[in-house]
């Protein structure tokens, strides 16, 4: 094989400079490395600290090879530029099989090294923890629900056996259990938390970027998703998986005046906290309705996607899939164009069976709310009075 | 070492009613240089369209609310189409306009092996673009290009049918002219040239063609499924009646990852040659960069499901991504051959130079978060985000654009007769490449911050990012154009391009700018080595053609001392 005519690369000054480059292109990926926390939200979960150390490694190398590539064609450019009034070629050099070996080897190697580093993280994540939380996560366009068990032996104490409604009694009676929803999914520091995700529509994918995980939701699957949360606060729940014109409107949002609204992850500080701020308060609504509808009517429909394509003002809601609910309970027009006797009377076809009048402008998207428990989007006749009270006062 | 196999000579003197006019680009013609323009003009003009698209995109995208497109549908249509016109009407057809025109060129022949079949591939193209666009206006077309059903069967508009109608005729021609470039590599090379004396480009162009020919059937099946679905109310994805949604992701993405080569291998070949060229040296490790095209275009095939790492079986994750690590291999023992090429050479700062060496640059980006991207628990996080929207136009933008932009500074000489004016395409280059840094840089952030792709609002913590990738599009946008009027400028008042301005050792080289309808008068001998640059024999070559053919033209950064080429008819 023909050799280089000029001494560039080779030889004992060179030597010097290609060990001072190599340690300049270490130094530098490792540098680039320590940016890893100022590109990755906060740490939430144990594996999120897994994967971060994972991208750190990976960034270090990827560094490196930035820099090395990088490096020689900035080096070759200046070095190498063609001066004026040169017409010469280069020298005839076709290749060297030393060099080629090496730069085919050590990528190669590179490649395994994260290979089993990527896949010793992964099966940490995916592996089951002892105690887990299971919640059952529903994804539909373009809302998540989160689903909580409040089983017999555990109602509580808050909670006046007497004022139990006979419907949810006869329930915690056969099953043992009643459950109530919610868009946000609470938890506690160190509490692993084992999620089981269906879908009522598209295909949507359930992301929380604090804990680093995510996992598709699939029509006609179940599948799930593990995590473990070792810092309290809130964390943003995102839909990554298109799944229409509102899918950016599924992920947690915080209204003007700072309240949370949609799905979001709540880390609170130990289990007495999370049962005190949000467990049994939720379970005491269900078991201990309000009185008055409207009130009640307000505190459930936010189990509901209702938020992931309506504007309503009174709860922070600014999707604009759907038409706003602002107004609505004096929206009288509407009577005349469908035929209803009262608002209440339209409101509640409106959910039972929302195909019967479209608001012109809107496409007929949204969801029927069945009053059977065997079909999808059940709505108890009960609740959907609430929320029609609680509706008709918008 | 000195012995000189000269060409036969091109024809010298251009006949003027032989030149290719616009008006011949509007008419059937089984000439592969005119189909080679139609090709190129068509996919062009669609560059256009998909960018104009996208600057919707961009714009929306100013703020975190839902403002200019006013529903998160429109919204949804406009990345829709702006992917699947990209992919589908501007890379792989600009491609084809490539190798349709020069691969003949390349091996010394007259035309491709089925004149006739490839201009009906080509025609095939105008109706299926018309279908694409049509869609717009009968229902929206919502569930990006990727088109995942359900979405894409229970929901999008009757715009989606459409679009598989179309990308079928799409598929069809790509099949068609993959099999032509096939056969034509086959058995039109001319004596002497083995498949390892073939230029680069060639070996790409081959790689690229078995990898149509082997995958797009499968776009073809997966297509005849959702077209079945949407109108024939089967249910082969809808879960609800005993179908399954992982069955078209499986079966999109065995073609949509190959894809992928598909739109990058032409491009390699490109780089091959222009970064030879324009270093006048040979290209370093020829085998190497010829065969890893091959274990590229083999391996391409093992590595589909590592786009579905959070909807795959959790099982299934860890093989998919050893394959996709093994692939990063032969693309760095190109990377590293191409810095082999320039080290030490006599690098011409042309503008199809400087775009390659963009390409390098940038591409490597590409790589090194491909591999990021390939480790399983790091993808979970990053997948259906930002992150990927970036790697992706790293790729496809950094990586297939820059080499057609290189292509286009190269070859633009050859296939009009008149170079591209260089202080212009200088322009072109440091206004495109910090523009596409900084429009698509920001974006590995944006995803890994926590914000997906494919939304038209978003939080508020991600406005910054944002405009400043809108700012950047723009002016990336805008870029665009001074390419297309310095092409258009160049036709007019271009300086005369002479038979080899780049005094390159490959045949296209050796006939007249542009060719002749017959390409070459009589059969041309190829120089042993299509880069043996810095050879006597090589030297001896180039003076053996320009005896024949008139002076090559050498490239205006360094013309100045040297006397005007002879005018060579126009």
């Amino acid at each position: 094989m023909d050799q280089p005519k000029t001494a560039n690369g080779r030889g004992g000054t060179s030597l010097i400079w290609i060990i001072v480059a190599g340690l300049a292109i270490i130094v530098g990926g490792v540098a680039i490395a320590l940016l890893t926390p100022y590109v990755l939200p906060t740490v939430g979960s144990a594996e999120a600290q897994q994967v971060d150390d994972l991208f750190r490694f990976m960034l270090a190398l990827g560094g490196m090879i930035f820099l090395l590539v990088q490096g020689a064609i900035l080096f070759s450019v200046i070095r190498f530029r063609v001066r004026k009034n040169d017409y010469s070629d280069g020298p005839p050099i076709q290749g060297n099989t030393t060099l080629e070996f090496i730069w085919t080897v050590i990528p190669a190697i590179i490649v395994v090294v994260i290979t089993i580093y990527a896949y010793t993280v992964y099966t940490n994540i995916r592996a089951e923890k002892p105690n887990e939380q299971e919640v059952a996560g529903l994804g539909q366009r373009f809302a998540w629900t989160f689903t909580y068990a409040v089983p017999a032996e555990a109602v509580p104490a808050t909670v006046d056996q007497s004022r139990i409604p006979d419907e949810v009694q006869t329930v915690l009676d056969t099953e043992g259990q009643v459950t109530f929803s919610s868009p946000q999914l609470h938890t506690w520091v160190g509490q692993p938390m084992h999620v089981l995700l269906e879908s009522e529509d598209v295909n949507h994918a359930f992301w929380i970027p604090g804990m680093r995980v995510k996992q598709d939701l699939l029509p006609g699957r179940v599948t799930d998703i593990r995590f473990t949360p070792i810092e309290a606060g809130v964390y943003r729940i995102v839909c990554a998986e298109l799944c229409g014109g509102g899918h950016g409107d599924m992920a947690g949002q915080v209204t003007a005046k700072g309240e949370l609204i949609g799905a979001w992850l709540v880390v609170h500080q130990d289990e007495e906290t999370y049962l005190r701020e949000f467990w049994s308060p939720e379970a005491a609504s269900v078991l201990n309705p309000p009185e008055d509808p409207v009130e009640r009517g307000r505190a459930l429909i936010q189990n509901y996607p209702c938020s992931g394509c309506h504007r309503l003002s009174d709860l922070g809601w600014t999707s604009v899939t759907g038409p706003s609910l602002d107004g609505i309970g004096s929206r009288t027009q509407r009577l005349s164009a469908t035929g209803a006797a009262s608002i209440e009377d339209y409101v509640h076809t409106s959910l039972r069976e929302p195909a019967q009048y479209v608001v012109p402008g809107y496409s007929p998207l949204m969801p029927q709310f069945n009053d059977s428990p065997d079909e999808a989007n059940y709505m108890p006749e009960d609740q959907l009075e609430a929320i029609v009270a609680y509706l008709s006062t918008q | 070492m000195a012995t000189v196999t000269a060409p036969l000579p091109g024809a010298r003197v251009e006949n003027e009613g032989q030149r290719i006019r616009f008006a011949d680009l509007l008419r059937w013609s089984v000439d592969h240089k005119v189909i080679g323009l139609q090709y190129f003009v068509t996919s062009l003009f669609f560059f256009v369209v998909g960018g104009g698209l996208v600057m919707l995109v961009r714009w929306e995208l100013l703020t975190p609310a839902l403002d200019l497109t006013g529903s998160g549908t429109t919204y949804n249509q406009l990345f829709s189409i702006h992917g699947t016109v990209m992919i589908f009407l501007f890379i792989i057809p600009l491609w084809g306009a490539f190798g349709n025109y020069l691969l003949p060129l390349m091996l010394g022949a007259k035309d491709m092996a089925f004149p006739w079949l490839n201009a009906f591939a080509f025609w095939l193209i105008p109706p299926a673009g018309v279908l694409m666009i049509l869609g717009w206006f009968v229902g929206q077309t919502e569930a990006g290009w990727t088109s995942y059903p359900p979405l894409s069967t229970l929901f999008s508009g009757d715009g989606q049918t459409l679009w598989a109608i179309s990308l079928h005729l799409l598929g069809l021609s790509s099949i068609l002219g993959a099999i032509n470039f096939i056969v034509t590599i086959r058995n039109m090379r001319p004596a002497g040239m083995g498949y390892f004396q073939m230029p680069l480009l060639a070996w790409a162009i081959l790689a690229q063609a078995i990898i149509i020919v082997m995958a797009t059937p499968f776009l073809a099946g997966a297509l005849t499924l959702l077209i079945l679905d949407r109108v024939a109310g089967t249910s082969f994805f809808d879960p609800a009646n005993g179908g399954d949604v992982l069955l078209w992701q499986n079966v999109f993405w065995f073609y949509s990852h190959p894809a992928v080569y598909i739109m990058v291998l032409p491009g390699f070949g490109v780089i091959s040659e222009v970064l030879s060229i324009h270093s006048r040296k040979p290209i370093f490790g020829y085998r190497a960069i010829a065969l890893s095209s091959l274990a590229i275009a083999l391996v391409g095939f093992t590595v589909w499901a590592h786009h579905m790492f959070t909807s795959l079986q959790p099982e299934l994750r860890i093989p998919f991504m050893i394959t996709s690590m093994i692939i990063a291999v032969p693309t760095g023992i190109k990377v590293f051959s191409w810095l082999g090429t320039i080290w030490a050479g006599k690098i011409r700062f042309t503008s199809a130079m400087l775009f390659a060496l963009g390409f390098l640059s940038m591409f490597v980006i590409g790589g090194i978060s491909g591999v990021m991207l390939a480790a399983v628990p790091f993808d979970i996080h990053v997948h259906d985000t930002y992150f990927v929207v970036s790697h992706l136009h790293f790729v496809l933008y950094g990586g297939s654009v820059f080499a057609a932009y290189a292509a286009i500074y190269h070859w633009f000489p050859k296939m009009t007769g008149r170079m591209l004016d260089e202080r212009l395409g200088k322009i072109h280059f440091w206004i495109t490449y910090p523009a596409f840094f900084f429009t698509f840089f920001p974006m590995h952030l944006l995803g890994m911050l926590g914000m997906p792709r494919r939304v038209a609002v978003y939080a508020p913590e991600y406005q910054a990012l944002n405009v400043l990738v809108s700012i950047s599009s723009f002016i990336l946008g805008v870029s665009t154009f001074i390419a297309l009027y310095n092409m258009v400028r160049s036709l007019k008042v271009g300086r005369v391009a002479g038979p080899n301005p780049w005094r390159a050792l490959t045949l296209e080289w050796t006939t007249s700018s542009p060719p002749p309808p017959h390409n070459f008068d009589g059969d041309p001998v190829p120089f042993k080595n299509p880069y043996g640059f810095g050879t006597e024999a090589a030297h001896l070559y180039l003076e053996a053609i320009e005896s024949h053919s008139g002076p090559s033209a050498p490239p205006p950064a360094v013309t100045t001392a040297l006397p005007e080429p002879a005018p060579s008819g126009d």
